[in-house]
């Protein structure tokens, strides 16, 4: 078995290549954390000092953005007068809710299409990935029209059920790619050793857990960012964290103070996700299951 | 421990058959090995036995009892899989666990098992290392581990020892072989190598294109091959075969060629069904010859030395004739050289004659 080390060879080119690697990642970098940094920053200013901007040009007015007494009152008033608290729980619950269900369908489905031959199986795998070539929007009307006709306007479930509509299709078509490189030997020997077929099937989903890791970030970033489902479906009794900073809009009145705040909140909890979930997001777990 | 009827089966891939009406029946606690060629249907023959493949057509009865819609884990057998299969993500330990976990064996109870069976396999130093740390001969003796842990009724082996050395190899074969006795437990033990099924197996089935050609011990089908294809497959080096004709000449019956003129034994022109003059393939192992730089008396074959090769404790010489090569096997004080003329003489007991159209077997 080949070593994870990779061997490196120094010549002029690998060394230049290396020296503009680093300027070209640490202007990326500036380019792209500077608005949240920016945005985390005022989210503990005053307003007036949070409108404190240095001239263009003047370089040494950057100080300027350091210099500011902290303050939670916007974090207050968004928790105590704006009732982001429970926003923050119909995110967290449409999201992960829709995570949870499609990942149990998706990967299920996910499996037969891997695994078992039948008629019709190349078309049934198209139409469902088809159903994710249409925009959102495209079929919001019908979708609305028929969530309505159920009474899923305005509720939870309601928004859950469409986020699973549109997170299976995908979760169906990312897992089938795993499935399909875990040699079927090894459910092979497990049912011989005594395991069921479903057994046999949860036996490798460990070999999986990089696709499922992989489905259920992109699966609770899609609902957690999403605005046009929870400002359609979701209005009402079931407002998330976009559609409430949204609201924080209003014709008479801007809170930037508020909004900062609102962003670094609907931010966090996804930064955190990825940190968590990044060790699973590792591929190369079959190797050496399987005589190559 | 049972004893394995398999009935007229067939295996079809698509439209092509990888298994054409295959008939065994394997004693209870018998060691029973599938000899052939790569592509013969060995492994196709194993997973139907497993449950891992559908039957196309036929039965496969254990202890009389039908089991070909029966799931694997019913069947109650243990395999050693011929790409390994062993389990990524778990430990050399919990691989060979496994078997007994999904058993419901109880801690200890299976601590012990694999720990004996590591032992007994060289292997237990390894046992919490992930399988793409190891080599292929270790992973190949860990796949042995899981199927030996438990009891079975039957293992099913598909080429266990195909990828370790020759040491490793030799040793491996007294194990499984003593294993095997001392279990008491039916196995089925696929390999590709005729050295493995003749030193191992109780009986021997031989397969060639999916085909049954010979199900006999190990002695009837090295010294009495039923076909010239069996005949050339096992034994080491490979049998001679040379063509030549069968005549009659002053009421013997004698088979001639360029280089030589031998009766056949009065046993055997019986076998030959009548003395007519055709052409027939004769064969003789190597070690049927015993070949001499001074011409003896009888029946010889004429040669002349093409090359010599010392293997150890043995010689082997080419010789020419005039229409083809054979190789004969001899001790090491043989003193011919290159382009010597020589002299052969026939073991008649131990030659054989083949049909020249379908090979089967005469004697
Ligand atoms: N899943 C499959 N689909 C189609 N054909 C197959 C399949 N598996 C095996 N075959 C064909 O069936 C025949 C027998 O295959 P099998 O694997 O039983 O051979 P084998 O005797 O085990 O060979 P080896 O010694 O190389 O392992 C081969 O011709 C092979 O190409
Ligand atoms: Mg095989």
């Amino acid at each position: 078995m080949a070593s994870r080390d990779v061997v490196q060879y120094k010549s002029p080119l690998v060394v230049a290549f290396k020296i503009f690697s680093v300027i070209f990642l640490t202007v990326y970098l500036i380019w792209t954390l500077l608005p949240i940094f920016v945005m985390f920053v005022s989210s503990f200013k005053d307003l007036l000092e949070a409108f404190n901007i240095p001239e263009v040009g003047d370089w040494a007015g950057v100080t300027v953005f350091f210099d500011f007494t902290p303050t939670l009152k916007h974090y207050h008033s968004l928790f105590y007068d704006n009732n982001f608290g429970e926003y923050m729980a119909n995110s967290l619950i449409a999201a992960g809710g829709s995570a949870v269900i499609a990942v149990t369908f998706g990967s299920m489905a996910a499996y037969s299409l891997s695994r078992v031959e039948f008629r019709g199986k190349g078309d049934l795998f198209f139409w469902i990935i088809s159903t994710r070539m249409a925009p959102v929007v495209a079929v919001m009307v019908p979708l609305y029209a028929i969530f309505r006709s159920f009474d899923l306007i305005g509720t939870l479930p309601g928004l859950i059920l469409a986020y699973t509509t549109f997170n299976l299709p995908f979760a169906i078509w990312i897992l089938k790619g795993f499935f399909d490189n875990v040699p079927y030997s090894i459910e092979e020997a497990q049912m011989v050793d005594g395991a069921t077929r479903f057994q046999a099937f949860m036996s490798i989903l460990p070999l999986v857990a990089p696709g499922i890791a992989a489905f259920i970030v992109l699966c609770i970033l899609f609902a957690w960012n999403d605005f046009l489902f929870a400002a359609i479906i979701g209005s009402g009794g079931a407002k998330t964290l976009p559609v409430a900073t949204r609201e924080l809009v209003q014709p008479q009145n801007i809170q930037w103070g508020a909004i900062m705040a609102a962003g670094v909140v609907t931010t966090l909890p996804m930064m955190l996700l990825g940190l968590v979930i990044r060790k699973y997001l590792v591929t190369g777990m079959t190797m050496g299951a399987v005589k190559e | 421990m049972a004893r394995i009827s398999i009935n007229k089966v067939w295996k079809y891939y698509g439209t092509s058959p990888a298994v054409r009406e295959l008939n065994l029946e394997c004693d209870d606690g018998s060691f029973v090995s599938i000899l052939g060629p790569s592509g013969c249907g060995k492994s196709s023959t194993m997973r139907m036995i497993a449950g891992l493949e559908h039957i196309s057509a036929g039965d496969i009865l254990f202890d009389g009892q039908r089991i070909n819609d029966l799931p694997p884990k019913d069947r109650d057998v243990a395999m050693v899989f011929e790409n390994y299969a062993l389990y990524p993500h778990k430990s050399v330990f919990d691989n060979i666990a496994n078997p007994l976990r999904l058993r419901g064996f109880a801690a200890d109870k299976i601590k012990e098992r694999v720990t004996s069976a590591t032992k007994l396999l060289e292997i237990d130093h390894l046992l919490n290392r992930r399988p793409s740390e190891l080599s292929g001969g270790q992973k190949q003796r860990v796949a042995i581990g899981r199927a030996i842990v438990r009891e079975p009724k039957l293992f099913l082996f598909d080429e266990p020892i195909a990828h370790l050395d020759a040491k490793l190899r030799a040793h491996m074969r007294g194990e499984i072989k003593h294993l095997q006795r001392s279990l008491g437990t039916t196995m089925i033990y696929v390999t590709h190598d005729q050295l493995e099924a003749l030193s191992m197996a109780d009986m021997i089935a031989v397969m060639h294109d999916g085909e049954l050609q010979q199900w006999g011990t190990p002695s009837e089908i090295f010294n009495r091959p039923v076909n010239a294809w069996v005949a050339g497959f096992v034994g080491e080096p490979a049998m001679n075969f040379l063509s030549a004709e069968l005549r009659s000449e002053g009421g013997n019956t004698v088979l001639t060629h360029p280089n030589f003129n031998i009766p056949l034994l009065p046993q055997q022109v019986a076998l030959v069904n009548g003395s007519a003059k055709r052409e027939v393939r004769m064969g003789v192992r190597p070690d049927a010859l015993s070949i001499s730089t001074t011409r003896p008396d009888g029946p010889v074959i004429e040669g002349r030395i093409y090359v010599t090769e010392l293997l150890g404790g043995d010689m082997l010489v080419d010789v020419q004739l005039a229409d083809a090569r054979i190789r004969v096997k001899t001790s090491t004080d043989f003193t011919g050289v290159a382009d010597d003329a020589c002299y052969m003489t026939v073991n008649r007991d131990k030659w054989h004659l083949f049909d020249i159209e379908d090979g089967h077997a005469y004697f």
